[in-house]
């Protein structure tokens, strides 16, 4: 049941960093010709809200990759010093406070997102509407709170995975 | 509980929270939602929660950081570092110390391409280290020049320390990359007369390498053309009112994978690799951000960094003997915490101390970046020295605290001389933006 749940949550979660890996892309492509075009007087109308835009994917597609090859940034120097058992546990209490940090953030972005709706908010050039990518945000970071808990889940086990083991990314 | 009572025992939550290993970020959150929640509502801390993280993640300004990583990246992929390395190994590898130097020089050069110490580090170590290594270096000296020429990365612009410094205090990231550019040179100046100095004590540290004909270091100098052209397009265009940082960022990324492409270095997989990497590499960093945004608010709910300030003040130590206070915790958070989360973590508290007291805040920042990265090879958590490591598993982790001895010294003097002398740093920015 976790190994399955675990094949479908690297395959959400590849997913995730590669719309996140496009956005990067998009804004490269999107300086360029902007740049390119500016050199010629005509630059492209409405970069500003393209690149804003697509760094929201760009950061929240690659959460839960980043969580799931460790890239949270901890202060791992007292590790050594504590019982497996603490690790194990600290190792458990971090995953699920992670959890419950992006499904805050996944609410509290959603909330949001009604009220752009409610307000006809939108970018300034291009009148993107701002909901769809706070949506997008609060997607992203339901996958990473999922990917947490999952591991999380999977730390409790017996044989489950232990602060030393590192992973492979999906 | 008074509001400061609660501010300062949300600090010391922070602190315990680091200790046992919770994630930077995390931590954060948990500290400053909670505080935020005690002193303006469950309202204000969401809706803090809400605009801060939309409005960082959308940030126009932030986007130099995910693209000047993908520049590093594709970069390093193809192979452009090594490039780099020939050309300086060309040049003065004959000499004794030479490919010591020559290392630094690749990364001084790196650095220009990424903003990145780590990546400047492991790339320069997988490309050097074995070339010293076959001439007989001591290997001391050889994991002691990577690990220190790594630094260089966060000094030498483009820098996400900069750009982290510049948004967490609303200053110009044009106006820090500038400063960064007489400091950096000069560090590289003061590592590679290290190396001279380590050398001419003991001569068997650096044997010279084979002397080349001057047709080998012609051709070894066109080949790091295309860097060079990409550094001064990028830099050189920032400097000269050409792009925005933004701009620069992007072009520059854009260039080295027109190069990747051209010279066919880049395949579609290793492209899409270093794509993926690089966001990865920008989520860590800008959920730390976003968690500083939290903390910053509570902070300055609680009233901390104005009862710091006070406190300072009363002191009654002149300006200067702050500044070094200052640093001095820099030095010593350095050897236990990760740099980016100890600017995160102190400028709260540090910088409206800073303002107070009539200190340029560029100068200011110049020096903080100085002694995050003397953290970066300070005992025992120093980042690139276990980097320098993964690339060299034979040469004991002592050995290369003891080969980076030198360098950590030459960071202190090099700190020292940008204290005494504050136009090194800010003679640059104020000539080119006034």
């Amino acid at each position: 049941m976790i190994a399955h749940l675990r094949i479908w949550a690297d395959r959400l979660i590849g997913l995730s960093a590669n719309l996140g890996a496009l956005g990067l892309i998009v804004e490269v492509g999107v300086i360029l010709v902007d740049v390119i075009g500016r050199s010629f007087g005509a630059p492209l109308y409405g970069s500003q809200d393209l690149i804003s835009m697509s760094m929201v994917i760009l950061v929240f597609g690659a959460m839960a990759l980043c969580d799931r090859q460790r890239g949270h940034i901890a202060v791992d120097l007292f590790e050594p010093r504590f019982p497996a058992a603490l690790n194990r546990a600290i190792d458990i209490c971090a995953a699920l406070l992670g959890a419950v940090v992006f499904a805050f953030i996944a609410y509290a972005i959603i909330d949001s997102a009604k009220l752009s709706v409610m307000l006809n908010l939108s970018t300034n050039l291009l009148r993107l509407p701002k909901a769809w990518f706070q949506w997008g945000l609060a997607g992203f970071s339901i996958i990473t709170a999922l990917g947490m808990t999952l591991r999380a889940v999977e730390f409790c086990l017996p044989g489950g995975d232990s602060p030393s083991t590192k992973e492979t990314a999906p | 509980m008074s509001a400061e009572a609660l501010g300062f025992t949300g600090i010391v939550a922070l602190l315990i929270l680091l200790v046992l290993r919770v994630p930077v970020a995390f931590a954060m959150f948990l500290v400053g939602f909670l505080g935020i929640w005690a002193l303006n509502g469950w309202n204000g801390a969401m809706g803090l929660l809400s605009s801060e993280t939309f409005t960082l993640a959308s940030s126009s300004e932030l986007v130099v950081v995910p693209l000047f990583i993908l520049m590093g990246n594709v970069a390093s992929t193809t192979g452009m570092s090594r490039q780099l390395y020939n050309a300086a190994y060309a040049v003065i590898g004959h000499i004794r110390g030479g490919l010591a130097s020559a290392t630094l020089l690749g990364c001084g050069g790196f650095a220009a391409l990424s903003g990145s110490s780590v990546a400047s580090a492991l790339t320069m170590g997988k490309v050097s280290l074995s070339e010293m290594d076959r001439y007989g270096y001591d290997p001391r000296l050889s994991t002691g020049v990577v690990a220190a020429g790594g630094t260089l990365g966060i000094l030498i612009p483009p820098s996400t320390g900069f750009v982290i410094f510049a948004i967490l205090t609303e200053q110009s990231i044009g106006r820090l990359f500038l400063a960064g550019v007489f400091p950096g040179l000069l560090l590289l100046a003061i590592f590679v007369i290290t190396v001279s100095i380590i050398c001419w004590f003991r001569p068997e540290a650096g044997p010279p390498g084979l002397r080349r004909s001057l047709s080998e270091k012609l051709t070894a100098l066109t080949g790091a053309l295309p860097i060079l052209l990409v550094i001064a397009s990028t830099i050189g265009g920032i400097y000269g009112g050409l792009f925005s940082p933004v701009e620069a960022a992007g072009v520059g990324a854009a260039f080295v994978i027109i190069y990747g492409i051209v010279t066919r270095s880049l395949s579609l997989p290793a492209f899409w690799q270093a794509a993926r990497a690089s966001v990865v590499t920008t989520a860590t960093v800008m959920l730390i951000l976003i968690a500083a945004h939290m903390v910053n608010p509570f902070l300055a709910l609680s009233h901390v960094p104005t009862y710091v300030g006070e406190a300072l003040i009363a002191l009654d130590i002149p300006v200067l003997g702050t500044l070094v206070l200052m640093l001095l915790v820099y030095l010593v958070l350095g050897c236990f915490l990760e740099g980016f989360a100890m600017l995160v973590l102190t400028l709260p508290i540090f910088f409206p101390v800073v303002l107070q007291m009539g200190i340029d805040p560029i100068w200011f920042g110049v020096l903080v970046v100085l002694t995050l990265e003397m953290g970066l090879i300070s005992p025992p958590v120093g980042i690139n020295v276990f980097i320098v490591k993964s690339v060299a598993p034979k040469v004991a982790l002592a050995d290369i605290f003891r080969g980076v001895l030198p360098f950590w010294l030459a960071m202190l003097v090099t700190l020292g001389i940008l204290i005494a002398f504050p136009q090194i740093s800010l003679l640059l920015p104020n000539t080119m933006f006034n």
